[in-house]
């Protein structure tokens, strides 16, 4: 079950960040801060012909009671997706996208500065029932 | 009373920037309606209310805007109607923040756009907004009132 999402911008700050409440926030936010370290490296190691812009990153690095996904998009927008290792998520790309659709729709508004913390309702709700494992139509 | 000062600020500010849109619009509005004319070779004077709502509708709105507003709610006296637009393309995607959420009318330039074609072919409207979706509203909806047809005389100072 995803149990934390979080979303950054391109200058590393974050953006929106959700978390089960079974789970300490502190402690989710604490390892998607460091598997942004990861991000970059990845980031800075590929080359440009090689990788899609739209970069699936998969599992980040190995940690005993989660898995940690990254997203990156063009614009440099970071998504981080962490679930536990006792109910793994079918298809992490599908969530990705959906998470990247939602902040695409977000971006449209003009009332949204690109950059900041993320408060529309549309998207906060698409997050949570994305993480709370409902497909969105 | 903090709250109420504040709402009397975004009421204010509100009718500003509503204003302010209702004026952008005029201005395409007079401009606009020779490009529907001379890409409507088929649109004739129109002789009634009804028919200008019609046109309005189904030829202003479509080629401008790709979409076809219904017209309801006319007045007894004929003088007044609705256009009721169920897919607004100028709110794709639009939250209106907190502050905007009851004084901002987001597609008030669409009525200084009806208000100045219209004057254009001699024809004074009056043109608001009267519910709009993304202030919660249940459907967005433009009342449209006939004042009087304008002779010709002088044009109006485009201010």
């Amino acid at each position: 079950a995803v149990v934390s999402t979080q979303s950054t911008g391109k200058d590393n700050c974050p953006l929106y960040v959700a978390t089960d409440p079974t789970e300490d926030a502190l402690k989710m936010h604490f390892l998607v801060h460091t598997s942004i370290d990861v991000i970059e490296e990845k980031l800075s190691s590929a080359t440009a012909a090689n990788d899609p812009r739209d970069l699936y990153l998969g599992q980040l690095y190995p940690n005993e009671d989660y898995r940690i996904y990254g997203y990156v998009t063009n614009t440099k927008i970071k998504i981080v997706v962490i679930e536990t290792i006792s109910n793994p998520l079918k298809d992490a790309r599908q969530v990705f996208s959906q998470v990247h659709s939602a902040y695409i729709s977000l971006v449209c508004n003009p009332f949204y500065s690109p950059g900041e913390t993320i408060t529309s309702q549309p998207f906060l709700q698409t997050v949570t029932a994305l993480m709370r494992g409902k497909a969105i139509a | 009373t903090q709250s109420s000062g504040s709402s009397g600020i975004n009421a204010e500010y509100g009718e500003e920037v509503n204003k302010q849109l209702e004026t952008m619009g005029y201005n395409i509005g007079v401009r606009l309606i020779d490009d529907f004319l001379a890409h409507s070779p088929s649109v004739t004077r129109c002789s009634t209310l009804e028919e200008v709502a019609e046109v309005l509708c189904k030829q202003g709105f479509k080629m401008f805007l790709g979409i076809v507003p219904e017209v309801r709610n006319w007045s007894s006296a004929k003088d007044e109607f609705s256009l009721v637009i169920t897919e607004n393309p100028l709110a794709e995607y639009v939250e209106l923040p907190p502050h905007c959420q009851d004084c901002l009318w987001y597609s008030n330039i669409i009525c200084g756009v009806i208000r100045g074609a219209l004057e254009m072919v001699q024809m004074d409207v009056k043109c608001s907004f009267v519910g709009d979706t993304l202030r919660g509203n249940d459907s967005t909806e433009i009342r449209i009132k006939f004042v009087k047809i304008l002779e010709d005389s002088l044009p109006a100072g485009e201010d």
